[in-house]
């Protein structure tokens, strides 16, 4: 690797000293001077930072910190300036003299701004892609780790939930649907131009729950603003990464010729369960109990008068309450302090942070400290230096395993409530299964701490007006420390007396990259302009781990591994490489009609050495026809645009990094000797994983841009999946992973922007979106069935969508008899497993979200609401405290009472049996919670639909009058509330809930979930 | 001139790198060997068996021995995965877990036998002996045997798979066998183990020749060869290495390999087998899926029944739990495949049903002296063979029998009311019926 980078970087220097020599023209004559300012329209402020540019000429400056800006040039008044700045209608004045004020219009559509696509920027109007675009204040002054998070219902096209109500925990991100089954179906995340990891680090085991979401190393309040690419033609430029789209984070950064601006931010929060668990009290419990054995003794044949009750008396047993030792009131505490400021050859951006969140059930919390470094020194005219850093430091402290019976929430959860917490001797009781909930919560001892280096450097030569080198030397480092021990004093640690294990994980993204820019207008008026991009890139993945664990402590104080009486260890290591090549150019002319495409070719590690390389063409066309006369006299639009675009893109994360290989492997040992022992098939012929998709969007314009309506249609069909078919086990294997199988997504996207008010005193915009995807696995080799522990629940077939749960279709619980009757779907007047069916999927139909801003003077006040329509949960709590019986160690929900008690009792919980024979009959009392069914049925699938009150916020800046005399310029103090209001019909805790969000096949789970929690807050933005 | 240059150095340097970008996208992992070299020296030979080995872990450590217990009456489910109770219900979905994993195990011993068998003749390194390629051969004969045996009495006749899978083109167009013909494959594989194994060493870790010999007894005792379960039985029994060990408990304490032991699977702190979790409830440690039922408990607590075979339970109440699999601090518990009071039984079995009732009772006798219970009262050829049921029930309480045993003399409809004869075979694995078109499922599922 070190050899190739020494070639291209030898290439490199070839081609640019080529261009130098081209560069080299004659010094300018001076001519002029200019002298101006230049200012904000409405407001009259002073807009440092714009940039003034003589039309015609490459001679540019930019405004200072009063807005003001000077220019010596060889040309004679009088001349066009170009002045633009961002946010702002860039303006074209022709200067007669000096000095000059130029006034500047705050743009107010979204239609006009520059767009950061792959690997270059447009202006948006230009653009033939479907892309969204967020302004990093949507993401800001949030409870919550992760911006990808808080992009729920922001923008079109995505579709984002937290898995559980865990600070800095897994959350579900997907843009217009998952692509795939067994690769990857998270999108690509490039922050500052690095391609950052977002595979979880930790170690820990947490019942399948998705630890963490890396994505939160990123401080949020250090977001300029976030592109989310979402068509083949603008992710087409990543190639075999963009298939799930692209996120593309421009982080803060200062301009010239500004003064140091000072922030402060800070907010306090506390958060609250919105539900808490219930369960049947210890009378019900017995009262549950004695039915179950006198019907399964009935059921079979014995007379019940001669059953012996476990329970003689129910109403007299106790009732001891464990959820309430589970909840607290959280608290969440965050302070950031930022600079950023430039002089007439650099700018500069420094940030720091921290935030610290506890979870509403203990005991996990997480703490980030971020620092980020943004620089830029213009060297000369021409050639441009720059660094973006990013140092992030978490510490988690994890509450492993809350669905397995020694996690926290099960252990409250399920013992039966008549049961005490302690023992008469003061010590933890632990029943069945499960352990103490109290022990856990005072001695879990699981912590992780990750650090986090993204980072790049950049050097960026302007070889001739309009044609731009750039390359760029990015890093992503992270390393995760999971040092967990499990003490005496709760159950994982009693029987080896103390164990205790220490893992590193280190994963490094390297990424190299060339492009060479070129941007030109010719033509009469300009007419003609060419955007076109050629470069490559190098990119290597290093995976690596160590971990140590030991077990069988002197004392619970001694948590060293190296201190323990036996001790193991283990590594793994895994290297990718991906070199690429790529080329854009997008034409238009005249500013209505543009047509663009690119190519880009990729050759990866990972595939079979037939077939590493994959190409990925895209093209699209885009029409403004409201620039046209015709429309224009119409004076109803004030942008009208119709774009489509049609490309291949590709997908080859989340297979190994050998999957093509024929492999044995080592460790298969026996009697302290070593062993090995085949482990994977070769398949040479393993390659990419193809996404095509189709897009038509249009985009409006009316009442002076006041409202902006954007529409999209997609068609993505993803072929050639990276798919593990299942062989015969016979072979000695389970899978083969082979290029097999397709999945169709199709959906539409609608965003309303609408300025309703605008005036001096009053301001009320509104964000409306919503999104609809429909997804279908078109072919495949057979059913894949997993999820819930072995309990397959969740099914891949085709024809259905992904995450489609298969299940025994409860019809009715027959009023005569008490006994569930299931949908025999064979109609082979048996219940078996052929009778299971799909009753409904995890996946929504439609999500969005309503956002709307009003400030009054000095008030400002946003609510915000999320929606998602048509998805199912399965409520794993119902299945275990539901069991009529069969559990012997688990308590009830109160969900139980509703049984069949008699004869014509109408209800959806069937007769309380135990009674196991005829596993085969319908109706029959196995199947009622046991047998064939074993309670997999549709009766604990639920609608897990809801709309939100996701945020509610009133802020008041303080006047300026009162701030100027102590040298403030900003004070904003607000109040904020998050998840106030929801309104669903699920049954469990909280709506918004994927347990097994680990393997991405196993979505819509609630199982011992810690839920979201509602949190109030305050806070302060200070401005000097 | 100048756009020469550029061409030119465009030009070589995309071929250097055009060059390089082959070797560049070339990676390989340091913990696996590829296909093509896995045996190849007498290094990889030695570890191919050992892997071998590890995979009749695979199945051996929890997932045999639970078919085995939960499916019958000495152990009820207690916990809280669903897989264990469809077991104990005995009402197994074709994607049982436990069941999918222990077929889907057994069937990874296969192939590793399979390619030792295979490649192991080939290898010419000369610090390979032919002794010891022979031991490496015969042990990965009995392996196989084994392997087919287990599945053979847990799914019924199953496809003979005897060829390592190199790509999936060797599959192709292996039926199912009946259960005679997997039987004969099994006593094939036994016959060439017998041959190549070496004579009894100290180890009871790693197949010998009476290891092949105590597995050709039980599988003649499985088809009912009454004679020949008797003889090879004869030829362990007769071996002085082997004896009953008193007190019962002394062959699962800790360091193990008692002389008891015909063959079991070894483990160490650092390959471990936790399947005491299983077992033990969580005051101490565990996870109590598993559970002696009460009438289990009785029977062992009854000094004429259990006798001393009661230290394979402890607690009290509710909180009755098993102690066969008790090394919770270390996890090293063996598995235990074979003991010669197996070798005892089947005699004694082999004996009473050619009518040799007083040499059965003998050997009935001698497990029951071992457990301190008195001599058996049952004098003729029916309650013989019902005393010799009983007494496997609870000399092997917790290990893989009982439930192969009532399948084996047809009486699981009987004792355990279990009358669905489809119900004495467990399902082929539900993935397989889709993805394989030459399996066929067993009748009921």
């Amino acid at each position: 690797m070190k050899h190739l980078y020494k070639r291209s970087a030898y290439l490199l220097i070839c081609i640019l000293w080529a261009h130098l020599a081209v560069a080299q023209v004659g010094a300018p004559t001076i001519k002029s001077k200019l002298n101006g300012i230049v200012l904000d329209a409405t407001t009259k402020q002073p807009l440092p930072g714009a940039v003034i540019k003589i039309k015609g000429t490459t001679h540019s400056v930019a405004a200072d910190e009063n807005g003001k800006f000077s220019f010596v040039t060889g040309q004679t008044f009088p001349y066009t300036l170009i002045v633009s700045f961002i946010g702002f209608v860039q303006q074209e004045v022709t200067a007669n003299g000096s000095p000059i004020e130029i006034h500047l219009k705050e743009n107010l559509s979204e239609l006009n701004e520059i767009v950061v696509t792959g690997y270059s920027s447009q202006e948006r109007k230009y653009i033939a892609s479907s892309i969204s675009s967020v302004s990093g204040s949507v993401v800001q002054d949030q409870p919550s780790g992760g911006f990808n998070q808080l992009l729920q219902g922001k923008a079109t096209g995505i579709q984002v939930s937290s898995n559980s109500g865990v600070p800095g925990g897994g959350i579900t991100f997907r843009v217009r649907g998952n692509n795939s089954i067994n690769a990857s179906v998270d999108p690509l995340y490039i922050i500052d131009g690095v391609f950052v990891s977002n595979s979880d680090p930790i170690s820990a085991g947490l019942g399948n729950q998705q630890a963490s979401n890396p994505i939160a190393d990123l401080n949020p309040s250090d977001i300029e603003d976030i592109q989310i690419l979402k068509d083949a033609n603008a992710t087409a430029i990543y190639g075999s990464l963009g298939a799930n789209g692209v996120i593309i984070v421009t982080t803060k950064r200062g301009k010239r010729n500004t003064s140091a601006k000072i922030n402060l931010n800070t907010f306090q929060g506390w958060s609250t369960a919105i539900n808490k668990f219930e369960v049947a009290t210890g009378p019900e419990v017995a009262l549950l109990t004695n039915e179950s054995r006198i019907n399964t003794a009935i059921d079979r044949g014995e007379n019940p008068s001669t059953v012996v009750l476990p329970f003689p008396n129910p109403e007299n047993e106790p009732t001891y309450d464990r959820i309430s030792g589970l909840f607290r009131t959280a608290r969440t505490s965050n302070y950031e302090v930022s600079t950023q400021g430039g002089t007439d050859k650099s700018t500069y951006y420094v940030g720091l942070g921290y935030l610290n969140q506890e979870s509403i059930v203990k005991p996990s919390d997480y703490t980030r400290y971020s620092a980020r470094l943004n620089y830029d020194n213009y060297l000369t005219d021409k050639l441009k230096i720059g660094t973006s850093l990013n140092f992030t430091r978490s510490n988690r402290n994890l509450s492993g395993s809350d669905n397995n019976p020694q996690g926290v929430i099960n252990s409250a959860l399920f013992p039966r409530s008549y049961l005490p917490i302690f023992k008469e001797d003061g010590t933890y009781a632990r029943y069945g299964s499960f352990d103490n909930h109290l022990a856990l919560i005072e001695n879990l001892d699981n912590k992780a701490v990750g650090w986090r280096t993204i980072g790049n450097i950049y050097g960026e030569y302007l070889i001739v007006p309009g044609l731009k080198l750039r390359s760029s030397w990015s890093l992503d480092n992270s390393s995760e420390y999971d040092n967990s021990y499990s003490s005496t004093l709760i159950s994982a640690g009693i029987a080896s007396n103390g164990s205790a294990s220490s893992t590193e994980t280190k994963n490094l993204v390297l990424t190299n990259e060339q492009v060479l820019n070129f941007v030109k207008s010719f033509g009469e008026d300009g007419k003609h302009n060419i955007n076109a991009l050629v470069g490559n890139t190098i990119n290597t993945v290093l995976n690596q781990s160590t971990g140590a664990t030991g077990t069988g402590f002197a004392a619970n104080s001694l948590r060293s591994v190296s201190v323990a009486a036996t001790r193991s260890g283990t590594s793994s290591r895994a290297e990718s490489k991906l070199l690429s090549f790529f080329s854009k150019v997008s034409y238009t002319y005249n500013g209505k009609y543009t047509i663009d495409g690119s190519i880009r070719a990729d050759g990866s590690s990972k595939f079979g050495i037939n077939k590493r390389w994959g190409y990925f063409p895209s093209g699209g066309v885009a029409w403004r026809a409201g620039q046209e006369d015709f429309i224009k006299n119409l004076h109803v639009f004030d942008e009208l645009k119709v774009r489509a675009s049609l490309g291949l893109s590709g997908n080859q994360n989340g297979i190994g990094s050998y999957a093509a290989q024929g492999l044995w492997s080592s460790g298969a040992n026996y009697l302290e000797q070593p062993g090995i022992a085949p482990s994977q098939l070769a398949n040479p012929d393993l390659t990419w994983e193809t996404t095509r998709q189709f897009n038509v969007g249009a985009e409006f314009g009316f009442f002076k841009n006041r409202l902006s309506i954007v529409a999209d249609y997609y068609n993505k069909y993803t072929y050639d999946l990276l798919l593990n078919v299942p062989v015969p086990y016979r072979s000695g294997f389970a899978s083969y992973l082979q290029n097999y199988g397709s999945v169709r997504n199709k959906g539409f996207e609608l965003g309303i922007n609408s300025t309703n008010v605008a005036t001096t005193d009053f301001k009320w915009t509104t964000n409306f979106n919503v999104s609809f995807n429909n997804n279908k696995i078109e072919k495949l080799a057979s059913d894949i069935s997993l999820g819930a522990s072995g309990r397959n629940i969740s099914i891949l077939r085709q024809g259905y969508s992904v995450n489609s749960f298969q299940l025994y279709k409860q019809l009715y619980v027959d009023p005569k008899t008490g006994n569930a009757v299931y949908e025999d779907v064979n109609k082979d007047g048996l219940i078996t497993s052929a009778d299971r069916q799909i009753v409904g999927n995890a996946l929504p139909k439609y999500t969005g979200g309503l956002t709307n801003n009003l400030s009054y003077k000095s008030f400002d006040l946003s609510f915000f609401f999320y929606f998602q329509q048509g998805n199912k949960i399965m409520n794993m709590n119902d299945f275990f405290m539901v069991h009529g019986g069969t559990q012997a160690n688990i308590g009830f929900l109160p969900r139980q009472l509703n049984r069949w008690q008699k004869e014509g009792d109408i209800t959806d919980i069937p007769r309380l049996t135990t009674y196991s024979s005829n596993p085969t009959e319908n109706g029959g009392a196995a199947n009622n919670y046991g047998g064939n069914v074993a309670s997999l049925s549709s009766r604990y699938l639920e609608d897990g639909s809801f709309i939100r009150l996701k945020t509610l916020t009133l802020g008041y800046t303080l006047p300026v009058e009162v701030l100027k005399k102590i040298n403030i310029s900003r004070v904003r103090l607000y109040a904020q509330a998050t998840n106030l209001l929801t309104f669903t019909n699920y049954g469990g805790l909280d709506p918004e809930v994927s347990s097994q969000s680990n393997n991405q096949n196993t979505a819509g789970y609630d199982w011992a979930t810690v839920p979201q929690p509602r949190t109030f807050q305050i806070g302060a933005n200070i401005t000097f | 001139m100048k756009a020469t240059y550029i061409k030119n150095t465009v030009l070589i340097a995309a071929i250097f790198f055009l060059a390089s970008c082959k070797k560049y996208l070339e990676e390989v992992p340091n913990n696996s060997l590829p296909t093509e070299s896995s045996i190849t020296d007498v290094s990889t030979a030695r570890a191919a068996i050992i892997g071998t080995y590890d995979r009749l872990q695979g199945y051996y450590a929890s997932n045999y021995p639970t078919l085995g217990t939960i499916t019958a009456d000495n152990v009820i489910f207690n916990g809280t995965l669903s897989e264990y109770l469809q077991l104990d219900q005995n009402a197994v979905p074709t994607d049982n877990v436990i069941t999918v994993a222990a077929y889907q195990n057994i069937y990874k011993t296969v192939n590793s036998a399979n390619s030792v068998i295979t490649y192991v003749p080939g290898v010419t390194d000369p610090l390979l002996t032919a002794a010891e390629k022979n031991k490496i051969l015969g042990e990965a004969y009995f392996i196989r045997a084994l392997s087919f045996f287990d599945l053979a009495r847990g799914w019924g006749g199953v496809q003979l798979q005897l060829k390592p899978t190199t790509d999936l083109t060797v599959l192709k167009g292996i039926k199912r066998s009946t259960l005679d013909q997997t039987y004969d494959q099994v006593l094939a594989d036994l016959v060439k183990a017998e041959e190549l194994l070496p004579e009894d060493g100290t180890t009871r870790n790693r197949a010998q020749k009476s290891t092949a010999r105590a597995l050709r007894a039980r599988l003649h005792l499985y088809r009912k060869q009454w004679a020949d379960a008797e003889k090879y039985a004869t030829l362990v029994i007769g071996n002085t290495k082997y004896s009953l060990v008193k007190p019962y408990k002394s062959f699962f304490t800790a360091p193990f390999q008692s002389a008891e032991s015909v063959f079991e699977l070894a483990y160490s702190v650092n390959d471990r087998n936790s399947y005491w979790n299983l077992w033990y409830p969580s005051s101490a440690g565990g996870q109590f899926t598993l559970k002696p039922s009460d009438a289990l408990v009785a029977k062992l607590n009854n000094p004429t029944i259990g006798g001393t075979r009661n230290a394979l339970i402890a607690g009290s109440g509710a909180t009755v739990y098993g102690v066969l699999y008790n090394t919770t601090s270390t996890s090293t518990d063996p598995s235990y495949l074979i003991r010669i009071a197996e070798l005892y039984l089947i005699r004694a079995e082999a004996r009473a049903q050619q009518n040799h009732l007083e040499a059965a009772a003998e050997d009935l006798n001698a497990v029951r002296k071992r457990a301190d219970v008195p001599e058996t009262g049952a004098t003729t050829q029916a309650d013989l063979i019902k005393a010799i049921e009983d007494e496997n029930g609870i000399e092997f309480a917790f290990e893989a029998h009982r439930w192969f045993d009532l399948v084996r003399t047809e009486r699981a409809g009987v004792v355990l009311g279990l009358t669905n004869k489809n119900y004495w075979l467990f399902p082929i694995p539900y993935s397989d019926i889709l993805s394989d078109p030459d399996v066929t499922q067993n009748p009921g599922y």
